[in-house]
């Protein structure tokens, strides 16, 4: 236990201190660290799943605290939080499911024989329904809060009232009525559903490491379907998961062109562009305020995003949403690469300010020329002169053509689908108990 | 849809026919329609209801309207409902949703439910199926009076549609099915009710301190936004649209000032004028479409294209079970809902009037949907309503 402690909160000064940089790196740091502290977890007896969400739900908002900007780690947790519900959901429909198995196989008197089956399925369709979004067919019903429902002694109850009406069944209900006592008993036995609950969770998680791990490849498969030979590609800054797509399009031998805006004032576009000409890619590279006067010559524009919001907004690297201007002025397809990790339940309120992080003024303005502008201590008190370095811009949805993901080529309006498959509405605000 | 003619000369040579011989029009069958089953086809009684809610219409419109209410009632009532026996069970179907729609705070959607669980309630059907085909009449009836009311008629659906959904799957008993029903019928009034505050909840983080929010029209659930937001001490200010006919702005203002809340009153035609100033627009639906445009008080559309040229952002506040499955194609395309305008002064009998109470807003130019679903974007409204009616 202590040593987990330990790792969450050297993983928190980390993300504090911003050490770890990109959403990739981020997001499989948090879930190995989740991994972690999951497979150390001592669950109870009764409700393991309850307290495990909350022990990771604690987690998560220390970590989420840490560096809010970096919304990979909140995904992440999520993502762990979603796992945990669906992994004790399929436990527990597995558990009651079985009865109803031989029930199905005697077809002696149907509509009576039905009954022990659809309670089955009903409890199973209840139980499920509580991990459905809130949508309008279940607006009337009456959706139960917790997981238990399977256990109420309403199957129970019919079964009894089976038994008194129908002699000649009565033999199969009592095995009916046994086999649900067995099953609830083994499903309360601590040992092995808690065994398999935390088994299974960390197995997903494995999936989720993996899945993080491969999202570049994954992407840069789909570079055959959108670069065609004789393109003329734009890019700005430099990414890793623009990198190997357009790498790949090379591999198959697609022959094209890329214009790469410098991104200042990091300048990795000059690394990109060295980068693409030593893989034998003919490559331009322009100033960003050159980006509008350029952008008439070319097909594609294909980017990067740091993050995806649930309106199909994207927060993206400072210089893209002009790029993205210029694009929609001259009717040039906007495409967004982005990972399932990057794409963020949230609606952005106020992205420019809430969403977005000043980085240092020193890599715009070397401090030693501009000393007497910038010194606190002159004239009253405080300098004229100020720099400021935001490290995002937010790109609205209207702007972006396609997004490009590990799952495929969507576009922005669908974006809050995948949200109700990746995420549960419950989780949508990480708090610990304790806050509370 | 029809009626859009360039020569409106031959229109109203027309219209002047109908007057005398109201049987030869066979394109006004929406308008006949509705004058067999509503007392005055000139006025829509869902806008006159909420009209009655407001409380600022002047004394004589609202004697005429009672005169000619009083004086069809019986006439029309006992034309239609000449089937065997059910005679009662009918007209109590519409008056009961009446008396519930009178109470202000009660939503329409939710009086319907209410009715049509008085029927089920008072009905003598031992089968689901014949309660169905019960229920069904019940609730034609009720989107027949009022045709031009979306909530009703969207609620009533709704409710037809868990009705059959749930009938053959769960309960042995009819009884027992029958109760579960009415209960949830009830519970349905509290559903609405947490619906309001949950709309309200989600729309909190977009108010930020400072801001500047234009409303128009009189909303319950937009109220309720800016109640939990001046609750939790959020510094804004409202602008109201002063909303004629109907002075919802007049009536809004009075619940804003008394929160505490700096509000300021603009003419309709002040909007523009005033946009720069306005950081978002809050509206209320009195019924979202499968286009995930909405339906609302007259004046919303003008007021979203305004927003939209100026880039500012519109938000629509409306509970789920106001999805109806219309698909209105332009601004005549729907049921007319008319609404007498007093302008205080006698207008000659050759000038027209547009009295349409309501407009329709496409999806292109609302930004976000608040709903007690969540938060969607308007191209989620289709697919919500797919997965209810597939």
């Amino acid at each position: 236990m202590p040593d987990v402690h330990s790792l969450v909160n050297e993983f928190v000064v980390k993300l504090k201190k911003r050490k770890v940089e990109g959403s990739k790196a981020c997001a499989k740091l948090t879930a190995e660290l989740l991994r972690s502290f999951i497979s150390q977890q001592r669950l109870p007896q009764r409700n393991e799943s309850g307290a495990l969400i909350e022990a990771v739900k604690s987690v998560g908002e220390e970590l989420i605290a840490a560096n809010p900007v970096e919304l990979a780690v909140g995904n992440v947790v999520r993502r762990v939080l979603h796992i945990i519900r669906e992994e004790n959901l399929s436990l527990t429909t597995a558990a009651v499911g079985g009865l109803s198995l031989p029930a199905e196989s005697d077809d002696e008197d149907d509509v009576h024989d039905d009954y022990p089956a659809l309670s089955a399925t009903m409890v199973a369709a209840a139980a499920r329904s509580a991990l459905r979004p809130p949508s309008l067919q279940t607006l009337l019903e009456d959706v139960p809060n917790t997981i238990a429902v399977p256990y109420t002694p309403s199957s129970g109850g019919d079964s009894e009232r089976k038994k008194q009406m129908y002699i000649f069944l009565l033999s199969y209900c009592m095995v009916f009525h046994n086999q649900l006592r067995a099953m609830i008993q083994i499903a309360a036995d601590k040992n092995s559903v808690t065994r398999k609950l935390k088994h299974n969770v960390i197995e997903a998680v494995n999936e989720l490491i993996q899945e993080i791990s491969t999202c570049h490849e994954q992407i840069a498969e789909q570079a055959v379907e959108h670069i065609h030979q004789n393109e003329v590609i734009m890019t700005l800054g430099s990414s890793r998961t623009v990198t190997e797509f357009l790498c790949a399009a090379k591999e198959k031998k697609r022959s094209f062109r890329v214009f790469v805006a410098e991104g200042s004032p990091r300048y990795q576009g000059h690394a990109l562009a060295k980068e693409l000409a030593t893989r034998g890619l003919q490559t331009t590279v322009i100033t960003d305020s050159a980006v509008f006067a350029m952008i008439s010559r070319v097909n594609m524009v294909i980017v990067g995003a740091h993050a995806v919001m649930a309106n199909g907004g994207v927060i993206a690297p400072v210089g893209l949403n002009m790029v993205a201007l210029a694009a929609q002025r001259h009717a040039i397809p906007f495409v967004v690469l982005a990972g399932i990790h990057k794409l963020c339940p949230l609606y952005p309120h106020k992205p420019e300010v809430l969403l977005n992080e000043l980085k240092s003024p020193s890599e715009l303005l070397d401090f030693g020329e501009f000393s007497d502008c910038l010194d606190f201590g002159s004239g009253s008190g405080s300098p004229l002169l100020h720099v400021v370095n935001p490290a995002f811009d937010y790109v609205p949805p209207n702007l972006v053509s396609l997004f490009i993901t590990d799952i495929g080529g969507h576009n922005p309006s669908y974006m809050h689908q995948l949200m109700n498959e990746y995420y549960s509405a419950d989780d949508l605000v990480v708090r610990g108990k304790s806050a509370s | 849809m029809w009626h859009r003619s360039a020569s409106f000369i031959i229109d109203r040579l027309a219209q002047n026919e109908n007057v005398t011989n109201p049987d030869s029009r066979p394109l006004s069958s929406a308008s006949t329609v509705m004058a067999a089953d509503n007392p005055n086809p000139q006025v829509s009684l869902y806008y006159q209801t909420r009209a009655a809610h407001h409380g600022v219409v002047t004394s004589d419109w609202l004697a005429q309207a009672q005169s000619a209410v009083g004086h069809h009632h019986d006439d029309s009532l006992s034309d239609n409902y000449a089937s065997s026996g059910e005679e009662d069970k009918k007209i109590s179907v519409v008056d009961e949703f009446n008396n519930w729609r009178q109470q202000p705070d009660l939503a329409e959607a939710v009086a319907a439910i209410r009715a049509l669980s008085s029927v089920i309630r008072s009905s003598q059907a031992t089968t689901m199926m014949e309660l169905e085909i019960e229920l069904k009449r019940a609730s034609d009836s009720l989107k027949a009076w009022d045709t031009t009311s979306i909530s009703l008629t969207a609620g009533c659906d709704l409710f037809m549609r868990y009705v059959t959904r749930t009938s053959a799957l769960e309960y042995e008993d009819f009884g027992s099915a029958k109760s579960r029903l009415i209960e949830r019928a009830e519970k349905f009034g509290e559903i609405s009710y947490t619906a309001r505050k949950i709309i309200a909840m989600l729309s909190q983080d977009f108010i930020f301190d400072g801001c500047t929010i234009l409303v128009h029209g009189f909303s319950r659930v937009v109220l309720e936004v800016l109640r939990t937001a001046a609750q939790t001490k959020k510094l804004f200010r409202v602008f109201c649209t002063e909303g004629r006919p109907d002075r919802t702005g007049l009536r809004l203002s009075n619940e804003l000032a008394k929160l505490n809340v700096p509000v300021k009153l603009l003419i309709d035609s002040a909007v523009a004028y005033s946009m720069d100033d306005i950081d978002m627009v809050f509206v209320g639906a009195d019924g979202v479409v499968e286009s995930g445009g909405i339906i609302n008080m007259m004046g919303t559309y003008q007021i979203a294209l305004v927003a939209k040229s100026m880039n500012k952002p519109v938000y629509v506040a409306a509970e789920s079970y106001k999805f109806a499955r219309m698909y209105p194609l332009d601004q005549k395309d729907m049921v007319p809902a008319l609404r007498p305008i007093d302008f205080g002064v006698p207008i000659p009998s050759k000038v027209e009037v547009e009295t349409s109470a309501r407009d329709y807003t496409p999806p292109q130019y609302l930004t976000l949907l608040f709903t007690d679903l969540g938060v969607l974007t308007p191209s989620v409204v289709s697919d919500e309503l797919i997965q209810l009616y597939l």
